[in-house]
């Protein structure tokens, strides 16, 4: 998104994304990250403890996140808050939509909210929230 | 068997990362977030940074030590196959840049014991080579029993 085309954040600003958990895209993370849980890179052993495969990282799907917010200010260090609960696992080739709202400015910080759902529309992170500096 | 409530306020000893502008793109090309501030060096040299930064969320690459001291601690003696990471919190208060050399300390802030789980919660705090805050994060994990 270019500067011309970014839209002024205000209150009731709406925004969103879409991330596909690609095949390999947890072996890309965990090689990115350091975080190599077998439950992430083995679907044999993700199977075996009853999440019917491989999982995305949780924090992965943050990062989708971050993505959505920093795109929106074109300045990645305008992002001051960031906090979820992970509450439901990504699977391999699921879709994960990001439906975003500023929902109030204080002074020089937007509040945004974040709703985060796979293709079945469960939500994967919960409580997610964000603060940028306005 | 359920964590020590007197484990609140353990620690472990700091950690060194320098942040290196390759781990940066690698860790933003995981993401899918090709964002020039990230993998553009001549982009990024015209910014108010001046250089390449990392994501926001790169402080997982920088904690990842941390947590596998936490998570192998014979002390906390935690059952890590029945782990699973609940809760994340970030505060940010200046941006990572490629070349940084980072310390980062680490301490639980809290424990609560619950019927079927353990939920406890550690607090990084990572601060750059002018002595700078960077990041704090609240990393809160849930052991099923």
């Amino acid at each position: 998104m270019g500067s011309d085309e970014r839209k002024k954040i205000e209150k009731g600003l709406t925004f969103t994304s879409e991330e596909k958990a690609d095949k390999y895209r947890a072996i890309y993370y965990a090689g990115a990250s350091g975080d190599f849980n077998p439950i992430h890179i083995d679907p044999d052993f993700g199977e075996m403890v009853g999440l019917g495969g491989a999982i995305l990282h949780g924090m992965c799907t943050l990062g989708f996140c971050s993505k959505a917010i920093t795109g929106l200010t074109g300045d990645p260090g305008k992002l001051k808050r960031l906090k979820c609960r992970f509450s439901a696992p990504v699977l391999i080739e699921d879709t994960v939509t990001i439906l975003g709202e500023v929902y109030e400015i204080i002074e020089n910080r937007a509040k945004v909210t974040l709703k985060v759902t796979r293709q079945t529309g469960e939500e994967v992170l919960t409580g997610v929230t964000a603060e940028i500096e306005v | 068997m359920a964590i020590d409530r007197k484990f609140i306020g353990k620690s472990w000893p700091h950690v060194k990362y320098e942040v290196c502008r390759e781990k940066i793109r690698e860790y933003a090309l995981a993401i899918k977030d090709p964002d020039p501030h990230y993998i553009d060096e001549e982009f990024a040299k015209k910014t108010v940074y001046g250089d390449i930064i990392a994501p926001p969320t790169f402080a997982a690459v920088f904690g990842v030590k941390l947590m596998e001291m936490v998570f192998s601690d014979k002390e906390l003696n935690l059952n890590v196959a029945m782990l699973v990471h609940g809760e994340q919190d970030y505060e940010f208060y200046e941006v990572v840049k490629a070349g940084d050399r980072l310390t980062t300390h680490s301490r639980i802030v809290d424990i609560r014991i619950k019927e079927k789980l353990d939920i406890f919660s550690v607090e990084l705090l990572t601060e750059n080579q002018h002595g700078r805050n960077v990041c704090r994060g609240i990393y809160t994990f849930v052991v099923r029993k």
